[in-house]
């Protein structure tokens, strides 16, 4: 069952233009109801928690679904519990698990055909719909003092900017946190895929804090399509 | 965004099952379709809930039918529960319902042709037939069980160990069927999740447990082991008879009505929804539809028909026909018809789940809101 959503293989490194993985025709998702508990494994104790909605926005938390086990060993009701990717790093808190099982109780759940993929190498945003490359832009990516941490992300909010605003018009927030800046702007050092007005650098460079910046026509055009919860793999 | 939205159970059904799954499933349906006769009970008919040790309950569960434990004679926590019929404990009728459990258990799994069905049965639409894992069957969703307007339609189940249900899981009957012809024969336990709305009589080798909340139209008999049940609802099935109805369209008929409220009595009203395309209800194809599909109630002293999908109301009809026809639009939900009837035969909900191939809004709209990235 894998072969329907784990279908993106981890790059790691991107000091080159990476080999794209493969990406997976869909991915599902899975938008939270109310607080989710997290285990380490089916039926084990809570050790997290994810809030129903997103700092930013306040729109539900939608996560990616990366497998699902009915465990009726560990949990007598038979629950189906749900491995999904968490958020990222909450400012002055400690970096939470990647990954953790939630029950998909009351949860809601999606599929979403969008997959953004940021090769660090070759400086460029590719957009895959359904699993084919559809858009490939330019991008500022971050310069080695701070660079932009490479693996598997996903959108956690869908921002509109103000017009004044560093990165507007619009930014995605992922799931992405720097290693480096454990805070800055106010914020928990969140990397985001965003416009390049008010900020400025020149495309195709490696010069931002660890964000990824886009033209105003490239970012104003996923932004358009992609919503919560798209996988976002970083190589 | 606007991602195709689903209730969650449906999709892990697509990912457990696999379109290999599907496809083998639809090739040995058809052998499972030779028509069957119940399973005989035997004087478990007269039983909600039978154990061969124990019979534990909290809250205040209702028990409609004869509740037995042989040869154990433990029974507890009746009261705070309520049974509407005789306790027996280890005395001579608890053990005859034991001796005809063993046949009717070996009936059932002894059951032939079958079809292989995937572990998870969520989303499926069986016909009547035999269908059988020989791992373990669990329910995670909807599953539906089409009689094709036969009411003495029966179908088989047989999982070679558990059966599990998750939480809110649900086995609904259209066009005809009936509980008291539904069977579960369990190879080793069963276990329904809280608040699951399940039908059939489980014929147990080891133990039935019912979490809370929990609503059986049949039995839960346990061979060996114990029955555990929480606040939950088991009412045994009795079959309803077959109605006849007069040439003026005045219906009349006679059922059991012991306790199922199934049976009649005069003015009983039948329904049964049809769909165009009728691949919605073709068991295992679970087809998308892509355009408008038309439903359609037949039936008897039927007074009106409210069509809802996707929780909205689509359609009143007070006049045959009561059809109408609906958009699918995108994501997976459900076709309702509310039946209301002439005389005293109790209103019905009938159901069809239906999927859309049709690609969900793929527009988003971003959120305004402050930045605070890394830039």
């Amino acid at each position: 069952m894998s072969c329907l959503f784990l279908g993106v293989a981890a790059s790691a490194g991107g000091a080159q233009a990476a080999a794209v993985p493969q990406i997976a025709s869909q991915q599902e998702l899975v938008t939270l109801q109310h607080v989710a508990g997290v285990s380490a494994s089916p039926g084990g104790p809570v050790q997290e928690t994810v809030a129903a909605d997103r700092p930013i926005t306040r729109e539900r938390t939608v996560l990616p679904v990366l497998s699902a086990v009915i465990d009726n060993s560990v949990d007598t009701q038979g629950q189906l519990w749900l491995q999904v990717r968490l958020p990222g790093r909450v400012l002055a808190q400690k970096t939470p698990p990647a990954t953790g099982w939630i029950t998909a109780s009351s949860m809601q759940t999606s599929t979403t055909p969008w997959h953004l993929v940021v090769d660090l190498g070759a400086r460029r945003v590719l957009v895959y719909d359904a699993g084919v490359r559809v858009r490939s832009y330019a991008a500022v990516v971050g310069k080695s003092s701070t660079p932009t941490p490479t693996g598997e992300y996903f959108v956690e909010e869908n921002v509109q900017m103000a017009p004044g605003a560093p990165g507007a018009p619009f930014a995605l927030a992922t799931s992405d946190r720097s290693s480096v800046l454990h805070e800055f702007e106010g914020g928990p050092g969140e990397i985001a895929i965003h416009g390049i007005e008010n900020l400025g650098g020149t495309l195709g460079t490696a010069e931002s804090h660890g964000c990824i910046r886009l033209a105003t026509s490239a970012i104003t055009w996923i932004a358009a399509r992609v919503g919560p919860g798209v996988p976002i793999t970083i190589v | 965004m606007h991602p195709k939205k689903h209730p969650v159970g449906r999709t892990w059904k697509l990912r457990l099952l696999g379109l290999a799954c599907l496809s083998a499933l639809a090739l040995l349906v058809s052998d499972a379709l030779a028509a069957q006769p119940p399973v005989g009970l035997g004087t478990d008919g007269a039983f909600a809930v039978l154990a061969g040790q124990t019979v534990t309950n909290t809250g205040p569960s209702t028990i409609n039918g004869n509740l037995g434990v042989s040869p154990g004679a433990a029974v507890t926590g009746f009261p705070p529960g309520t049974v509407n019929g005789t306790i027996h404990e280890a005395d001579a009728v608890a053990s005859q319902a034991q001796l005809d459990l063993t046949t009717a258990y070996n009936d059932a799994a002894g059951r032939t042709p079958f079809a292989t069905v995937p572990a998870d049965l969520t989303g499926l639409t069986l016909t009547p037939g035999v269908y059988k894992n020989a791992s373990a069957l669990a329910l995670t969703g909807s599953l539906t069980l089409n009689a094709q307007g036969n009411p003495s339609a029966v179908f088989i189940f047989q999982a070679g160990s558990t059966l599990i249900t998750g939480s809110g899981s649900s086995v609904n009957l259209i066009n005809g069927a009936q509980p008291c012809n539904v069977f579960w024969q369990v190879g080793s336990s069963a276990t329904l999740g809280t608040t699951t709305s399940f039908v059939g009589d489980i014929l147990a080798l080891s133990s039935v447990t019912l979490n809370n909340g929990v609503t059986l139209d049949g039995r839960a008999l346990a061979r060996n082991g114990s029955v555990t049940l929480i606040n939950d609802t088991i009412t045994a099935a009795q079959c309803a008879t077959p109605v006849t109805t007069t040439g003026t369209g005045s219906g009349s008929g006679t059922g059991s009505g012991t306790t199922t409220g199934t049976g009649g009595g005069k003015g009983n009203g039948t329904a049964l929804l049809h769909a165009t395309p009728s691949s919605l209800t073709r068991p295992g194809s679970h087809a998308c539809v892509s355009k408008a599909f038309k439903v359609t109630v037949s039936g008897k002293l039927i007074r009106r028909v409210v069509f809802s999908f996707a929780g909205h109301v689509v359609a009143r009809r007070t006049d045959a026909p009561f059809t109408t026809s609906v958009d699918p639009g995108t994501g997976s939900h459900t076709l309702k018809a509310h039946v209301t009837f002439s005389g005293a035969t109790p209103a019905k909900t009938l159901h069809i789940p239906v999927r859309s191939c049709n690609a969900a809004d793929r527009s988003v709209k971003p959120i305004a809101g402050s930045g605070g990235f890394t830039g």
